[in-house]
């Protein structure tokens, strides 16, 4: 099933544009992984997918259900998202609990159910022990790690990742990508994620979207590649 | 003190407006919209001015004037979303602007107007206590219903609308409740100290509370008591409302703060002495000290 899709997206900042003839499907089930270098528009990819931004020309669309017909629920995690905010006086458990509030309605108690699943995710990014600090006091690793506990929470049927693992140690990384894989095989979701690591993901993945410079004109357009193992190189401008 | 009626309208007013405000101001502060009570109270000015001239109920005129600013920046915050403080200062320029314009028409300006600048207690009439109460109740409500999608829109909009949340709706709300409250403080603190009164509490109890839900209502008890000090104070001294609150509330802030940057002092001092008790010298170590 589709999720999201761009068909010949054009975009940009101000009048220069950024992404042009941008052709991504995302389908259930499916690990992708986004790559390119810096300014690339990696995020702006991310963000016209999840309808955050309006594309200057074609459509971006995402899926409304999911493949059981029930609302589509999005986990999003955002660049750095934790650094920028380290000011915010909440602490951890709050925090995490209100990845919950994405799941039925915003004014209902928190349940047994909600319990449990914040204490999971707590546990599965090995921040149990940091649920009553606050966001401010914790490291860039940790705080990365409390903004990936917070959309474990929520349980989604889509993860859309921006460079989740930055501040992350090679051992958190592991076992981050191992968790998402799991994500993807156990439960049947679907992970869009920008990375810098591919090596080291490139083994868990079943897709890659790379954003190439176009030197004639100076914008992106992107590539797509299988990853069963090793790349094909990439040669198509439709994803 | 509590005896003189107007006191007692003082106090209950004040009181109102303590709690709300203050919850208010760590939503503000977290949104990065601080300066958004002083703006609302310059252009909740022109409203007053508006109200003096056409000889309609000022407090009437201000309050209404206060939601149409508090609308219209809301659409200026999106358009200038990079730098949204430009929407602020955009709105100030022309609440005051117009304000000064109108000042300078109204030949008939009494001293009365003063109190809307500085604050008083005695301006608290029956009117402005229902506008207060009407306040208080949706203020009440909105903060209440709206407290986890608040927490997500103050912390990220971005992952609170990928969430489903109404960010625009939401913040539209925020807005139209702020220039509430901003209008419904006016009267007690005056215009150019309204947004102490939002500010200042919530600056404290977001540096010293523990969590989320604890900064809220630290904020609110910090107001709370700044208020109920600063009337005191006023009354005592004689002395202006709005600018003894404000003072009461800046000494509560620098107290706080200093008070919390000591105890993390002398806990980060005890907690070197706990390590170098634990930790019994090695022979290398020694050697290095020699």
């Amino acid at each position: 099933m589709r999720l999201a899709s761009l068909r010949d997206v054009m975009f940009g900042y101000g009048d220069v544009p950024c992404l042009e003839e941008a052709n991504v499907e995302i389908h259930s089930n499916e690990f992708v992984a986004v790559t390119g270098p810096n300014g690339a528009a990696k995020t702006t990819l991310l963000k016209l997918a999840l309808g955050l931004l309006q594309p200057w020309r074609g459509t971006a669309e995402i899926s409304s259900t999911n493949r059981e017909g029930g609302k589509l629920v999005v986990g999003y995690v955002p660049q750095q998202i934790a650094s920028f905010n380290s000011g915010f006086p909440s602490n951890v458990l709050e925090f995490v609990q209100s990845g919950r509030y994405g799941r039925g309605s915003w004014l209902r108690r928190m349940r047994k159910n909600d319990r449990e699943a914040v204490e999971k995710a707590l546990l599965l990014t090995d921040t149990l022990h940091l649920r009553n600090r606050k966001i401010g006091e914790l490291s860039g690793g940790q705080k990365q790690r409390i903004c990936l506990a917070r959309a474990l929470a929520l349980s989604p049927d889509l993860y859309v990742l921006d460079e989740p693992t930055t501040g992350m140690d090679k051992e958190s990384r592991a076992r981050f990508y191992e968790l998402m894989r799991n994500e993807v095989r156990e439960k049947g979701k679907t992970v869009v994620m920008v990375t810098h690591h591919l090596s080291e993901v490139e083994p868990e993945l079943d897709r890659l979207i790379t954003l190439e410079r176009k030197e004639e004109s100076g914008w992106r357009c992107c590539t797509t590649t299988s990853c069963s193992g090793h790349f094909v190189p990439a040669g198509s401008l439709r994803c | 003190m509590l005896h003189y009626d107007f006191m007692q309208r003082a106090f209950c007013a004040g009181g109102i407006i303590a709690l709300l405000a203050s919850a208010l101001g760590v939503y503000l502060l977290l949104r990065r919209q601080a300066l958004m009570a002083d703006m609302l109270s310059h252009v909740s000015l022109a409203g007053v001015a508006g109200g003096a001239y056409f000889h309609v109920n000022p407090t009437v005129t201000g309050f209404l004037v206060a939601i149409v600013g508090a609308i219209t920046v809301e659409y200026l915050r999106r358009a200038y979303r990079t730098y949204s403080e430009v929407s602020v200062a955009i709105i100030m320029v022309g609440g005051l602007s117009l304000s000064v314009i109108l000042m300078g028409l109204n030949k008939t300006l009494n001293v009365s107007f003063s109190s809307y600048l500085f604050g008083s207690v005695v301006a608290v009439n029956r009117t402005e206590l229902l506008f207060m109460l009407a306040t208080a109740i949706v203020g009440a409500l909105f903060f209440y219903l709206l407290r986890r999608p608040l927490y997500l829109i103050s912390f990220d909009e971005e992952t609170a609308r990928t969430n489903g949340l109404p960010v625009s709706w939401i913040s539209l709300g925020f807005s139209v409740v702020t220039g509430m409250i901003v209008a419904a403080a006016m009267p007690i603190v005056g215009v150019l100290l309204v947004s102490s009164l939002i500010v200042l509490p919530a600056s404290l109890a977001i540096r010293i509370s523990p969590s989320f839900a604890a900064a809220v209502f630290v904020s609110m008890g910090i107001g709370l008591v700044g208020v109920f000090a600063g009337l005191s104070a006023s009354y005592e001294l004689s002395t202006p409302p709005g600018g003894t609150i404000a003072f009461v509330l800046l000494v509560f802030l620098v107290v706080g703060v200093t008070l919390k940057k000591a105890l993390k002092k002398l806990g980060v001092r005890a907690r070197i002495q706990t390590v170098q008790e634990e930790t019994p010298a090695t022979p290398s170590r020694v050697t290095r000290a020699e």
